[in-house]
């Protein structure tokens, strides 16, 4: 179990809210896109991430996290809304 | 060499195999100079190879056959491909296997195990498409699911053994919609299909390997049965990036093959060679280049071998291992093949003369392997996006991992230590941040300064030296990486490409501390003097922007004493110089060039 506290989150954020924002928070830096036009329900490769880059943002996330993740993570779970629910659920991300 | 029974089986099958450079032996130079020009498959050779049972140590024990460990795995095929790539590269098309051996059930590995061993079964890997190329995930191969089955459609190209083999690993995307998820990987029985439902694409014609089955395969609506899916569907991508970080490594040997050869070749002819009334090997720059392309050679036998090994102990961490193997080992081979062929001179470019013609067969036939199963710059690609994490994790190290990475570095490296099962299961797409090898380095250098050397002082303290450069200059490299921009994607910059290489390096100048380090007392005379050691790691970091001591000239010397000694005695040109099938007529060599020997190694 980990506690999310950082820049991004605020305690009033659920758990989901956080990973989410960290997770569109990334794919702008990396894509070089605006974080407004991420939308949580398109999957990830829509935005241009390649299956390679999906293995590396799940490595960050486990640094973020401090947790090991399964590395076909994004592959499996490939929207930021799908991926955010399924690590509240499985690994019991809390705020 | 009785002690380390890895080597047993490489040393048999030269023995039955003859000296190359004898014309009337199988696979020998002359022979395969013919095969070459004649660019018909070697079936004949090929034939030999399953007859003398070869397949079995493709199929791992527990499946029925006598797969044990990779470092036996790449000496063996280090011996064919000393003789001939196109056959060892043809023979060897076999290591795909792994994938079943990975990803198989139960009943797929049997058969497989079975076929292969019987049957003589032998198989292709189909991932790569004529509009595609590395970009497996753009391809255009389909697989539609339809009742008991998948209905295939597409073409595969350029594929080795494409036409002569029987059994195809296809990569075909099996849901549009899928992303990373929607390919799968088939193994495909062509002698259960319908025969019109496929065909064979013409032989392409090539700069190398001529000989080979260098073709493709095409489907159209061709029924494929449920049971020839291998994993589940949607993990093609997945078991094909994991099967990569397995024969990547292995590549590499077919590069050691070569670069024996082209080096016993060369030296040969600087030995016979007289011009001005000298012999080329008596002038310095012939002499001295011959002794750089044996020290390349012992590096990457350190890179090289360690992974080998490291396949059994470290296997999480082979998305970095493999991918620093199949980039350093290939291209420091074809530039020490290139740098050579300045003594050979005139002949290298000659197709019948001096030895039939191998050394521009091998430089022609090698040239391929820094660019097939991925070339050397999607393998720097793959490093480098790890290099961030790999930089961050170095930083964080606890004492309680640092010796549990101290204990991994001696099972990989301790040559006569036992090796764990290979365990395919566990490979993973990315490290996680780590990499043994570097890692391991200020334990290291705890360990040489605690270390009593009889006879061997200077070269400890040399030793210790170059390995506090390779940790500051890792401090360095890590310091540019942390404050970088990361790029993701393949939006990478030429200088990270550049600082990439820079960390091969490092971790082959570590490897090779290592394998000294560990095997010091096993393989002792010249091994354990170590004055080889600190000529590779100056060789290493002379692409590095530090300045040096300079090593004494006799260090040279030495070295190249015993590249002679190595090629008097047919053995091998390695860390572990087993023994090469005897010469049918050994050159006489004068006493000026040779010393007597008086360092068994093994
Ligand atoms: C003799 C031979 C045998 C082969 N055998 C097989 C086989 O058995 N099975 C099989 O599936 N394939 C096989 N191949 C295909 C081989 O693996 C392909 O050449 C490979 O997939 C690359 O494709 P491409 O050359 O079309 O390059 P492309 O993928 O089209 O790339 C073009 C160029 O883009 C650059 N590039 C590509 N990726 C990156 C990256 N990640 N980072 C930076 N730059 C990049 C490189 O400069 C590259 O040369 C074989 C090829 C040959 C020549």
């Amino acid at each position: 179990m980990q506690q999310l506290q950082t820049s991004n989150s605020s305690s009033a954020v659920s758990p989901a809210m956080a990973i989410r924002q960290w997770l569109i928070s990334q794919l702008a830096e990396v894509l070089s896109l605006d974080p407004s036009t991420i939308e949580a329900q398109q999957p990830l490769t829509r935005y241009g991430l390649d299956s390679i880059d999906a293995v590396t943002l799940v490595g960050d996330l486990e640094d973020w996290l401090d947790l090991e993740l399964p590395s076909t993570l994004l592959w499996d779970y490939p929207t930021v809304e799908k991926a955010a629910n399924y690590l509240v659920e499985e690994f019991d991300v809390s705020v | 060499m009785e002690k380390l029974k890895q080597y047993w089986l490489a040393q048999q099958l030269e023995t039955d195999l003859g000296d190359p450079r004898d014309p009337t032996q199988r696979m020998s130079f002359a022979q395969t100079a013919a095969i070459d020009e004649s660019e018909e498959f070697p079936d004949a050779e090929i034939a030999w190879l399953y007859d003398y049972n070869l397949q079995d140590y493709y199929v791992p024990t527990s499946s029925g056959g006598k797969f044990t460990s990779f470092e036996e795995f790449v000496s063996f095929v280090r011996v064919m491909s000393r003789r001939d790539l196109n056959i060892a590269i043809a023979f060897t098309t076999m290591f795909w296997s792994f994938l079943t051996w990975m990803a198989g059930t139960d009943e797929q590995k049997e058969t497989l195990s079975r076929q292969m061993r019987d049957e003589h079964l032998t198989m292709c890997l189909a991932y790569s498409e004529k509009e595609h190329g590395s970009d497996l995930v753009g391809g255009g191969v389909t697989a539609t699911k339809v009742d008991g089955g998948y209905l295939l459609n597409g073409e595969k190209w350029p594929i080795n053994r494409a036409t002569i083999s029987g059994l195809t690993y296809v990569l075909a995307r099996t849901n549009p919609e899928g992303g990373n998820r929607g390919l799968s990987l088939f193994m495909v029985d062509k002698s259960q299909l319908d025969p019109k439902s496929y065909y064979n694409l013409p032989k392409i014609k090539t700069h190398g390997i001529r000989a080979a089955d260098m073709s493709g395969i095409g489907f159209s609506d061709c029924f494929i049965p449920d049971s020839m899916l291998l994993g589940p569907e949607g993990h093609g991508l997945e078991l094909a990036l994991e099967g990569f970080q397995i024969t990547r490594a292995l590549c590499a040997a077919f590069s050691q093959g070569a670069a024996d050869t082209c080096l016993r070749t060369t030296l040969n002819f600087a030995l016979n060679r007289q011009v001005y009334g000298k012999t080329v090997v008596d002038m310095p720059h012939a002499r001295r280049t011959l002794t750089h392309a044996f020290l390349d050679i012992l590096t990457c036998d350190c890179v090289n071998i360690a992974a080998a090994r490291g396949f059994h102990v470290v296997p999480e961490q082979f998305s970095v291992w493999s991918a620093v193997d199949k980039y350093f080992v290939p291209v420091t081979l074809e530039q020490m093949m290139s740098d050579i062929s300045v003594v050979l001179g005139a002949r290298f470019y000659m197709r019948d003369e001096h030895d039939h013609g191998v050394f521009q067969k091998m430089l022609r036939d090698s040239s391929i392997i820094s660019v097939f199963d991925g070339s050397s710059v999607v393998n720097l690609h793959a490093l480098i996006l790890q290099r961030r994490q790999l930089a961050k994790t170095r930083k964080r190290l606890k004492p309680e991992k640092m010796a549990a990475i101290q204990q991994r570095l001696a099972n990989s490296f301790s040559l006569d230590s036992a090796l764990p099962e290979f365990a395919p299961q566990k490979l993973e797409l990315f490290s996680r941040g780590a990499d043994d090898i570097p890692q391991g380095l200020p334990l290291l250098i705890e360990e040489l300064k605690a270390m009593h050397v009889d006879g061997a002082q200077s070269v400890i303290i040399e030793v210790i030296d170059l390995a506090e450069i390779i940790l500051a200059q890792l401090n360095v490299q890590d310091e540019v990486i942390a404050h970088s921009a990361f790029e993701h994607g393949h939006g990478q910059s030429y200088e990270s490409f550049e600082l990439a290489k820079q960390y091969c390096r490092l971790h082959a100048a570590a490897a090779c501390i290592y394998m000294w380090r560990y095997n010091r007392q096993s393989l002792g005379g010249f091994f354990s003097q170590g004055e080889w050691l600190v000529l590779c790691i100056h060789r290493l970091l002379s692409h590095f922007d530090v300045s040096l001591k300079t090593v004494p000239l006799e260090y040279y010397e030495n070295v190249f004493q015993e590249l002679l000694r190595l090629d008097h005695e047919d053995k091998m040109f390695s860390i572990v110089p087993f023994q090469l099938a005897r010469s049918t007529s050994t050159p006489e060599i004068t006493e000026n060039h040779a010393t007597a020997s008086n360092l068994q190694l093994i």
